[in-house]
């Protein structure tokens, strides 16, 4: 089979039907990471042996005539802060290369598990997950695979690249300010931030405990689907998963976009976006019948509030370590952790302020909207090292400026399908589009997405490395 | 506020939280949080009702019967 022009769905179609195995899977995929990734630097831990048993689990149910999972015998990866078993869970960092191994995986990692994936390993990430670029210092930059002299994006940067690069065709990563919307946007390929607490994020390291999501990447919509549905499960011991019930997108997401009203985000988001990704989301505006320009409210004061909030939340949860192993951290990252740790409270707590009302206003514009859209990055994929960044003549920080166009979003909660789309003025390189809907409404974002799909306007495309 | 002001309130909020701070890195830190002090200011522009509150950030957990430590009579 050619794991680089098949997706997720393909891959367990072949496994169920008996055309191949889940080990042959699994042997393709390894072969294909050991001949690539020294190029890519998405991988910082494989799990081959747990891998091969996984697989072979698989093929002996099979064997056996037992059911399998939707998932029965589709290679994955994870972002190293979800915890792995019997693995130190490094989120990014070198700090935690002292903690012990983990003693369990994480809740995500027995979903997939149950649903017959199979696991081959972790990713890179930006440190603790504080940045939008996975130029991780202590582990190598990850690399774009469309053009290895670029960003991955990030913080969820070696998912993105795992999956554009065909090493897998799932990965799975986390979400608090735009960490899997932003390499999905750069690797070009498919992306999914669920509302805030649909999934369970018991056994990842957090970030922001109040802002942090977890979700998949794939290389087709419906391998996202397919994850997606997999890893629902109201999970009581995380305080942060408020889903009430398994809310499947896979059997609704061909229903179509008739009666959903969908509108353009303008004002902010227009005036962030550059022409190339104006362009992305004007072509799927015009794919879904979308005319009208929608203004989100105080999305800059709901990206303040997000980035204070990140700020204090992220300083706090490393003081102890910032006290006596500063020194070991990111330096990219290392000033904005302690400055968080140092701000006054009153930011703080007005920022969580705001956020009640901002949610407020956010839910009104559904009243009037089904999907809205909008670009996921400023800009395609930066060079490495890139400092600052143009955006339409004024200069911005290149490193934070990735997140202007999620980080409003993701503060109101809202589902996030991240569709892969390829301007004509960036020389190959993808930016994404978000599609969003109403918080919990995930369903609305896989039909319009998979009309973009179906249309030939939002795909992944293989690269040769 | 200047940026000698906020250099040193990053000193003395540092001293205060026990984060070693030499002079490079309290500037580095101090540029980080101007940029902050400048996107609180829009917070401090919204027009917040006292009803505005948190207190959804924290919810009792009902105990189950079995929790219960009281003595039978």
């Amino acid at each position: 089979m050619n794991i680089e022009a098949c997706d997720a769905l393909a891959m367990a179609a072949s496994v169920a039907s008996g055309e191949t195995t889940a080990r042959a899977l699994l042997d393709s995929c390894v072969k294909r990471i050991e001949a690539t990734d020294a190029k890519v630097n998405a991988f910082t831990d494989k799990t081959l042996s747990r891998a091969f048993a996984e697989a072979d689990a698989v093929d002996a149910r099979f064997t056996n005539g037992e059911a399998l999972g939707p998932l029965a015998g589709v290679p994955y990866a994870v972002k190293n802060l979800f915890d792995i078993e019997g693995i130190v869970t490094l989120a990014g960092s070198v700090v935690n290369r002292s903690h012990a191994p983990a003693a369990a995986d994480a809740f995500l990692i027995s979903q997939m598990k149950n649903a017959g994936a199979v696991l081959i390993g972790a990713l890179n990430m930006d440190e603790y997950a504080y940045g939008f670029t996975t130029e991780n210092t202590h582990y190598g930059a990850c690399h774009n695979p469309h053009d290895l002299s670029r960003i991955a994006g990030g913080s969820s940067g070696g998912s993105g690249a795992a999956v554009a690069a065909s090493h897998v065709p799932i990965a799975l990563g986390s979400d608090t300010n735009g960490s899997i919307r932003v390499p999905a946007s750069l690797c070009g390929v498919w992306g999914l931030k669920p509302t805030f607490g649909r999934l369970s994020r018991r056994g990842t390291y957090p970030f922001v405990y109040s802002i942090d999501h977890l979700g998949p990447m794939a290389s087709s919509l419906g391998g996202l689907a397919l994850a997606y549905d997999a890893l629902q499960c109201c999970d009581p011991l995380d305080a942060g998963c408020h889903a009430l019930e398994v809310q499947p997108v896979m059997p609704r997401m061909n229903h179509g976009i008739e009666g959903l009203r969908v509108g353009i985000l303008g004002g902010y988001f227009h005036d962030h976006a550059s022409r190339a990704a104006r362009e992305v989301v004007a072509l799927a505006a015009i794919t879904l019948g979308a005319t009208d320009e929608v203004i989100w409210p105080d999305a800059a004061l709901g990206r303040a509030a997000a980035v204070i909030i990140t700020a204090s939340e992220g300083g706090s949860l490393h003081l102890n370590d910032l006290r006596t192993r500063a020194d070991e951290f990111e330096p990219l990252s290392v000033d904005r952790f302690i400055a968080g740790a140092l701000q006054p409270a009153d930011w703080t707590i007005k920022a969580h302020r705001v956020r009640r009302q901002y949610r407020g206003k956010v839910n009104a514009l559904f009243k009037d909207w089904d999907i809205l859209l909008t670009a996921a990055t400023p800009v395609s994929a930066p060079m490495i090292g890139t400092d600052w960044l143009d955006i339409n003549s004024t200069q911005h920080p290149a490193r934070a400026a990735m997140g202007l166009l999620t980080q409003p979003i993701s503060f109101a909660g809202c589902p996030v399908v991240a569709a892969p789309m390829w301007p004509m003025q960036t020389s190959g390189m993808p930016i994404g589009v978000q599609i969003i809907a109403a918080p919990w409404r995930e369903d609305l974002a896989f039909r319009a997405a998979h009309v973009l799909a179906g249309a030939g306007v939002a795909h992944v495309k293989t690269v040769n490395l | 506020m200047n940026e000698p002001d906020v250099v040193t309130y990053v000193k003395s909020t540092a001293v205060l939280l026990g984060i070693p701070m030499d002079a490079a890195r309290a500037s580095r830190v101090a540029s980080h949080l101007q940029r902050t002090a400048a996107m609180a200011a829009l917070l401090n522009a919204a027009n917040l009702s006292v009803e505005e509150e948190l207190a959804e950030i924290y919810c009792p957990t009902l105990l189950k019967p079995n929790e219960y430590n009281l003595k039978q009579p």
